[in-house]
């Protein structure tokens, strides 16, 4: 637990550092830290901070990210479904896979010309 | 020309050029056999003596596919005149692509990578594609498999920025995975499943690829042309490292790899090889025939396919689009890795897929080329456990010729002649001379071309300093071949006897090897190689002579090691201009864009926490748990069991602070964006100074 005499030197310097966390415009922090710091009268870090939050939400100021349409941001686009099935391998023996190898190259070398 | 009659036309220039290979292979090899067995003491007639010139003649001939591989290539080059080149196809085409629904998406799958990198390479495509006027035909997608919490809200934090500072919202994506279900090629059919119908192509990247925006456009203009097409991949060049054995590979890379790039090409045409990135896909075709099976049975050689690249481009082909080797195409970067060891780890994970694909071989449907390959892969290991083999059987030889009394009269008739042992020298000489030239010869006509040919040298440091840097590359390399033979037929062997390797990440930041781990990697292989040496300087010193180039390197693989991978000596020889490449000399823009990208400084943090502490930001700055939180896909509600379990870790994380919890217990509270906010609360009114400070609340 913190000393007493030292409470309110935490609570301020709590509050202050969630402030500059939170990266506002310097007048907007240093007035919300101060309003905080007032309701609570810095008595513990527990109410400076619960009354930081108070002001926070009721200033609509929490830390969010959103997009130019005021909607939480996304980092992927929307989803188009689709599908990638896995065919099994048919392992063939390699008899007939030298034989079929064998009868295709033939094929190539010297079979008609042939289109698709 | 109609696609058909170019098929036609190609696929039977591909078996006229195959046979003229296997000509041009085959013979010598026989010839060199001959030789070799006329070298031996009985002329091959013992059952060691067989086994020698067997495997000799296996390794002549894989010697000799690298060779002829590099002379056609030449061929090829110096004729200029190619009817299937990519590069002249496009030259008369303007740098446009008519059809706007021909968008591609660029693939960066990542895991656990160097965020700074990554994102200065993101940042440096996008740079380049905006310079084409085409870059609203891209989509840039940062596929994360990262599994270090720290590194995963890094890549978040780095993502934002990137797209603030580019304003690329809507054209810069990220996605972090769950969990890494097949690894890298899980990772990108991941991306095919959830948005592969928006795209027809897509050009596939490793981390540390750098592509120009005229290639990436040329690519699809590439693609565009050729319908038939289904795997279009380039060579990359190996740029930006500085450790002198990633300078000598780089060098290597860039002075004889268009020789054998245009070689491949060459006998391969329609019938490529897929590398795994700097290529270009069309996504139809690859979602349809090329997702991978697990390979049934357990142990290294089942499961998931590590080498999934040329697996794919086999499923390609056998679904009728070709896969193409666009030899001569420019604008296309990766990077070598950084230390002897860091190679090491990944020809590990290599190894491990090749051999995987000795069970595919006889795969119905797969052309023959493609199964030709899938052996061509395993030998690369292979050869080096062969390689071993021989010079076993060598030194058997070497001893045995020494121990035990020769068998004049061999026999069981009673003959007048006896049969001495004989030794030709000068055969054994014609067959060390025939060997050199396979080795040797491909790296001078290289040299040559580029000296009197191309007329390039000046972008090598210059003809003296370029004849020198390739002297300088064959030593290094010489003196590397034996250890690294002894390392890939220690995988060769642990992957077959059934021990897996994991899929550890590869260094790619140019720091060196210490004394610790080359001396705890390498201590073994030189023991063997100071006993090897010994028995053989104590029973037969002559031959002890023969085998000192290849047992001396394996007896000093500790500094070999540790030397080969200061970042000083690289840039030593730098400064002297040796080991230079072009693209060091005439910098291409988009290099110079990635340094430029690196260096420039992290967004102001008001909380003292570096950006390598995204964990404890995540927890702690409330605009990193917001984008965090944003950015988590789906969340469901735990089930009682997990959210007691999440409320434990929380409890632990408070009592003991970030140090105390293990990663995978970041990684649960990171998914969990109620758990992570109750944290955030908590930690916010934390009243001990020494608890909070370890937070970063101070």
């Amino acid at each position: 637990m913190i000393e007493k005499s030292e409470g309110w030197q935490i609570a301020r310097d709590r509050v202050l550092l969630y402030v500059r966390a939170m990266d506002l415009p310097p007048f907007q922090g240093l007035e919300l830290a101060l309003q905080a710091l007032k309701e609570s009268n810095a008595s513990s870090i527990d109410e400076s901070m619960n009354a930081l939050e108070r002001c926070i939400l009721s200033k609509e100021l929490q830390a969010e990210i959103l997009d130019e349409e005021g909607k939480h941001i996304a980092s992927i686009p929307p989803m188009n479904r689709g599908t990638m099935v896995s065919k099994n391998f048919d392992r063939i023996p390699w008899l007939t896979a030298t034989k079929k190898f064998m009868r295709r190259w033939m094929r190539d070398l010297f079979g008609p010309s042939r289109t698709r | 020309m109609s696609t058909d009659t170019l098929e036609i036309k190609w696929t039977r220039a591909a078996s006229w050029r195959r046979i003229l290979l296997l000509a041009l292979i085959l013979l010598p090899t026989f010839t060199a056999s001959h030789y070799m067995a006329g070298v031996l003491p009985y002329k091959g007639a013992t059952l060691l003596e067989i086994a020698l010139v067997v495997v000799f003649g296996i390794l002549f001939a894989w010697i000799s596919i690298g060779f002829w591989t590099a002379m056609l290539g030449l061929f090829v080059l110096i004729r200029h005149k190619d009817q299937f080149s990519f590069s002249q196809a496009l030259k008369k085409q303007p740098l446009s692509i008519e059809d706007t629904e021909a968008k591609t998406a660029i693939l960066i799958p990542i895991y656990n990578e160097d965020v700074p990198r990554v994102m200065a390479g993101v940042q440096t495509t996008l740079q380049a594609l905006r310079k084409t006027g085409l870059s609203h035909m891209f989509h840039i997608f940062i596929l994360s498999d990262t599994t270090n919490p720290d590194i995963w809200v890094h890549e978040e934090m780095a993502w934002y920025k990137l797209c603030q500072d580019e304003d690329a919202f809507g054209t810069i994506f990220y996605r972090h995975r769950k969990s890494n279900v097949k690894r890298k090629s899980g990772n990108v059919a991941d991306f095919c499943r959830r948005w592969g119908k928006d795209y027809r192509y897509m050009i596939v990247f490793d981390a540390d690829s750098v592509m120009s925006g005229k290639t990436l456009v040329q690519m699809v203009q590439a693609m565009e042309l050729r319908p038939d097409i289904g795997i279009l991949q380039t060579p990359p060049a190996a740029v930006n490292r500085q450790s002198l054995i990633a300078r000598v590979q780089q060098f290597a890379n860039r002075v004889y790899g268009p020789i054998f790039a245009a070689g491949l090409h060459f006998w391969l045409l329609g019938d490529a090889q897929y590398w795994g990135h700097n290529a270009i896909i069309r996504v139809a075709p690859f979602m349809e025939h090329c997702q991978l099976p697990r390979l049934p049975g357990k142990g290294p050689l089942g499961g998931d396919i590590l080498s999934h690249d040329f697996v794919e481009a086999a499923l390609m082909r056998r679904a009728g689009y070709g896969v193409w080797l666009a030899y001569d195409m420019e604008g296309s970067y990766e990077e070598t890795p950084p230390t002897l060891l860091d190679e090491l780890k990944r020809d590990r994970r290599w190894c491990q897929g090749n051999l995987q694909h000795l069970r595919l071989i006889f795969t119905r449907g797969f052309f023959p080329v493609h199964r030709a390959l899938f052996v061509n892969g395993v030998m690369s290991y292979g050869s080096a456990l062969l390689w071993l083999v021989f010079l076993i059987l060598s030194s058997a030889e070497a001893i045995t010729e020494v121990l035990i009394e020769p068998q004049y009269f061999p026999s069981a008739e009673m003959t007048l002649f006896p049969q001495w042992p004989v030794w030709y020298p000068m055969w054994a000489i014609t067959l060390l001379g025939s060997t050199a030239i396979v080795l040797f010869l491909p790296k001078i006509l290289s040299i040559a071309y580029i000296i009197f040919y191309t007329k390039k040298a000046h972008l090598y440091g210059g003809s003296v300093r370029l004849t020198l840097s390739m002297i300088i590359e064959t030593l290094t390399s010489t003196l590397l071949a034996p250890i690294r033979m002894a390392f890939h037929s220690h995988f060769v062997v642990m992957t077959l006897l059934g021990k897996a390797t994991g899929w550890g990440t590869q260094t790619r930041d140019d720091r060196g090897t210490t004394w610790n781990d080359a001396f705890q990697y390498h201590i073994s292989q030189t023991l063997i190689a100071l006993l090897w040496g010994s028995i053989l300087y104590v029973f037969n010193r002559s031959f002890f002579w023969w085998m000192l180039p290849i047992l001396g390197p394996m007896a000093l693989s500790i500094p070999i090691s540790a030397f080969s991978s200061r970042v000083s000596f690289g840039q030593k020889l730098k400064k002297l201009f040796l080991l230079i490449t072009p693209e060091e000399t005439e910098a291409p823009s988009e290099l110079a864009t990635v340094d430029e990208n690196m260096t420039k400084p992290a967004s102001y943090s008001p909380l003292p926490l570096s950006q390598n502490e995204g964990f404890v930001r995540a927890v702690v700055d409330p605009k990193v748990l917001a984008l965090h939180t944003s950015l988590i896909l789906r969340h469901r509600v735990a089930a009682p069991s997990i959210r007691q379990r999440r409320e434990d870790i929380q409890k632990k994380a408070l009592e003991k602070g970030p140090e105390g919890l293990s990663a995978k217990e970041k990684m649960e509270l990171l998914r969990d964006p109620d758990q992570l906010r109750e944290l955030h609360r908590k930690i916010w009114r934390i009243p001990n100074w020494e608890k909070a400070a370890k937070w970063g609340i101070e």
